[in-house]
């Protein structure tokens, strides 16, 4: 582990970076789309096609900032989590050093996150009370495996979807920058929580692999399903109804959906998380 | 300090994928990608944040430091002569592409569990609903990654378990053990060979059954030679397979220049130390080292320019066996005898043994068209032709070419061919 650290370390020292000095925060903002359009909840259902082009464009914008208020909640989770792990961890150890690094990247990213979202939509968006309260609860009592992997499915899910926006022309330059830092520094933290996940399970037995699996499967389904809520709709000016109803039966994003978390499936399964209870609620989510 | 990629690589482009910075080339899409083996990092621009190494399935991306200095040089001469890329500049970055969710078919047969086959089922599961019914004649996921590859390779052969979970998905069927040919439906051609849609119960058949046969030399007396196919099925305890009718040493030949050539030279001249780490039957062991070849003289056609193998390759083969391979360029073969091997130069090499490695070709499939020069099923990605609902993947769609991983990229053009074929809303509206 503490190999990974420094490794981890020394990739910090040669490229970290700082939204602060290398975003120009006072340029205007153009038209672009807030995210790739394929990546709408919308996308490919009858009602997508009824919008203007204009209209496509606004409800990408509110989607991306609302998703990345989902990646801000849970940034606050994650630097609970990591704290009071490496609470009782030496502080010259590589691991608690890398620790404390995430959460310097992990706090810059959410300062970067709410300005980018400040600056590109009106409303502000925030995860519903009821996953607030659940968030609330789970960075108290997680711990080991539980914590580590549901870090990992929350920034895996991030991930894949900024990987595609950030290289998309169509996308505006402010969010394909803001996400190319995250994406860069959260490969790192994905390594990591990967390797702690790892450690932790050598030696776990088959109860406690069950419990920890499903309370993964559920942080995920909690995370993904609060990406993207009605008031989204509603602030565009659309039929919230409708729309959470043609986005819920979306198979074209929960297709999208699938194919992003195929790396991070493929992670679980190799670790014996995908139990037969846990896959159920992928499925339903629409990971599986 | 950076992360480097070794020979073991199957080139499947996982590593593109989460290299936050860009390093990794050439990636699907790009020239060279898909010929040679290996993928290659830029030390210039990785970062050493080591998601390549987290992902690569096969262990075949390290940090430097850990790497072969060999393997090191290789990464970095790759990109001798290009200019960096600069990861910020986004543009600089291959856009997106998305596939858009077609509706989909509902049943689908995949035919032969090798890494197409794997890969197509893969590519179902997550771009469609279907249900995928997955055969193969022989017991176990893999084909010639289990059979074909080296088992002095045992990371390569690693991949395996990724296929393996694959099985374990709810809408996969798998049907060990069943020869598709036997299938009631598939069992298509035989009569007319002029069957039209898809076979019963299903909406569309994969045809992912590879080229595994040798093709020939076409001299006399090659009856009494080794094929690669027969050798490396025996040597990797493919059931069912042939043992070569006698080792005998000191000099073997082998006539072929591609990399199974080199693996079959590796594995005749293993030491016992060699052998013992091998992932191989016991017996397959006792008869390598009770063999008495000391010698292999490797025969190509062509210069050494024109040669099969991967310089990785070469470099494994050279270090393992040192001065005991002889490359001889510019040879063409015209006789087999007991005596030896007979050369277009009027020479003659004296051997025990002739082993052929000059490639391999596909069979033709009953009901499906067959172009016998290339030894595939002829296609428009992955569409056979003039029959609607048969899908190809694989060796048997591209040709006897290229690793494990280039597999991926074939069998995800070849569902997005049969999804795109079958285009509805993604949601039904309301
Ligand atoms: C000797 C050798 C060594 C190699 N070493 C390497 C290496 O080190 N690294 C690398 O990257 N690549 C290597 N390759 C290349 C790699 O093995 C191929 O790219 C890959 O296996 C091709 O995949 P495929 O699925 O098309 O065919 P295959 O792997 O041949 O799979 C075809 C499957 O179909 C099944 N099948 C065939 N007919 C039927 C039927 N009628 N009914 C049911 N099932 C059927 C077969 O049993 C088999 O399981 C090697 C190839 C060979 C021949
Ligand atoms: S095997 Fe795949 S993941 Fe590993 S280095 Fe090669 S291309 Fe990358
Ligand atoms: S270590 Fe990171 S930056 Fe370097 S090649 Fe691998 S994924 Fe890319």
């Amino acid at each position: 582990m503490d190999d990974t650290a420094q490794r981890l370390l020394g990739s910090a020292t040669r490229l970290s970076r700082d939204p602060e000095t290398e975003i120009d925060w006072h340029a205007p903002i153009g038209d672009g789309f807030g995210m790739s359009p394929e990546w709408s909840t919308l996308y490919g259902t009858p009602y997508w096609d009824e919008l203007t082009e204009a209209q496509q464009r606004e409800l990408t914008r509110h989607e991306s900032a609302s998703v990345a208020t989902t990646g801000i909640w849970f940034e606050l989770i994650l630097q609970q989590l990591v704290l009071r792990d490496v609470y009782d961890k030496p502080p010259r150890s590589a691991e608690f050093q890398w620790a404390l690094t995430e959460i310097a990247d992990e706090c810059r990213h959410s300062i970067m996150f709410a300005r980018a979202t400040e600056r590109m939509v009106e409303p502000s968006y925030r995860p519903r009370l009821l996953t607030r309260e659940l968030g609330r609860m789970f960075k108290t009592v997680a711990t080991g495996e539980s914590a580590y992997a549901a870090i990992l499915v929350a920034e895996e899910v991030l991930d894949v979807m900024q990987r595609d926006w950030m290289r998309d022309r169509r996308v505006e330059p402010l969010v394909r920058q803001v996400n190319h830092i995250h994406v860069v520094e959260e490969s790192r933290h994905m390594v990591f929580a990967r390797e702690e996940t790892r450690e932790r399970l050598a030696g776990a037995g088959r109860g406690r692999r069950w419990v920890s699996a499903l309370v993964i499967a559920i942080a995920a389904d909690t995370i993904v399903s609060s990406m993207v809520g009605r008031e989204v709709y509603a602030n565009v000016g659309l039929d919230a109804d409708r729309a959470v109803r043609e986005a819920r039966r979306n198979e074209h994003h929960r297709s999208l959906l699938r194919t992003s978390c195929a790396n991070l499936m493929d992670f679980l399964g190799s670790v014996g998380l995908l139990t037969p209870a846990a896959s159920r609620v992928y499925r339903r989510t629409g990971l599986l | 300090m950076s992360y480097a990629i070794s020979g073991e690589c199957c080139s499947d482009a996982s590593c593109v994928a989460v290299c936050p910075m860009n390093s990794i080339h050439p990636s699907p899409g790009e020239p060279g990608f898909g010929t040679g083996v290996s993928l290659f990092i830029d030390p210039r621009t990785c970062i050493d944040c080591g998601a390549c190494a987290d992902i690569c399935p096969v262990d075949a991306a390290q940090p430097a430091d850990q790497a072969a200095t060999e393997d090191v040089e290789r990464n970095a001469e790759y990109f001798a002569g290009q200019e960096p890329l600069e990861a910020t500049d986004l543009d600089s970055w291959e856009p997106p592409s998305y596939q858009v969710w077609g509706g989909g078919p509902r049943r689908v047969l995949v035919v032969g569990a090798g890494p197409a086959g794997m890969y197509a089922t893969r590519e179902l599961l997550l771009r469609t609903t279907a249900e995928v019914t997955l055969v193969d004649r022989l017991d176990q996921v893999g084909g010639l990654v289990r059979y074909g590859v080296a088992p002095d390779h045992p990371s390569t052969k690693q991949i395996v378990q990724v296929f393996e979970r694959i099985l374990h998905h709810r809408r996969v069927r798998w049907m060990p053990g069943t020869d598709a040919r036997e299938l009631p439906g598939v069992a298509a051609g035989g009569s007319s060979g002029a069957r039209r849609g898809p076979v019963d119960g299903f909406d569309a058949v994969i045809h992912a059954v590879g080229a595994r046969r040798s093709r020939r030399l076409g001299i006399p007396g090659e009856d009494a030679a080794c094929t690669a196919e027969d050798f490396v099925a025996w040597y990797n305890g493919r059931p069912g397979a042939v043992a070569p009718a006698e080792l005998a040493g000191p000099r073997a030949v082998i006539v072929g220049n591609g990399n199974v050539a080199l693996d079959v030279a590796r594995i005749l001249l293993s030491d016992e130390r060699r052998l013992r780490g091998m992932d191989a039957p016991l017996d397959v062991k006792r008869r390598l080292a009770a063999s008495g070849i000391k010698e292999v003289v490797l025969l190509g056609r062509r210069g050494p320019q024109d040669a099969a193998y991967t310089e990785s390759a070469l470099q494994e083969l050279r270090s393992a066996v040192g001065d005991r391979v002889q490359l001889r360029h510019h040879a063409r073969p015209t006789a087999w005898t007991s005596e030896g091997l007979t050369l277009d130069s009027g020479e003659s090499i004296a051997a025990g043994n002739l082993f052929t490695a000059v490639g391999f070709e596909g069979r033709p499939i009953d009901g499906l068209p067959f172009d016998p020069d290339r030894g595939i099923v002829p296609n428009v990605r992955g569409a056979v032709v003039d029959r609607p609902g048969h899908y190809v993947a694989g060796w048997i769609k591209r040709g006897a070419r290229g690793g494990i991983g280039v597999n991926k990229a074939c069998a995800q053009e070849t569902v997005l061919t049969l999804v795109s074929s079958s285009r509805v809303p993604a949601s039904p509206g309301s």
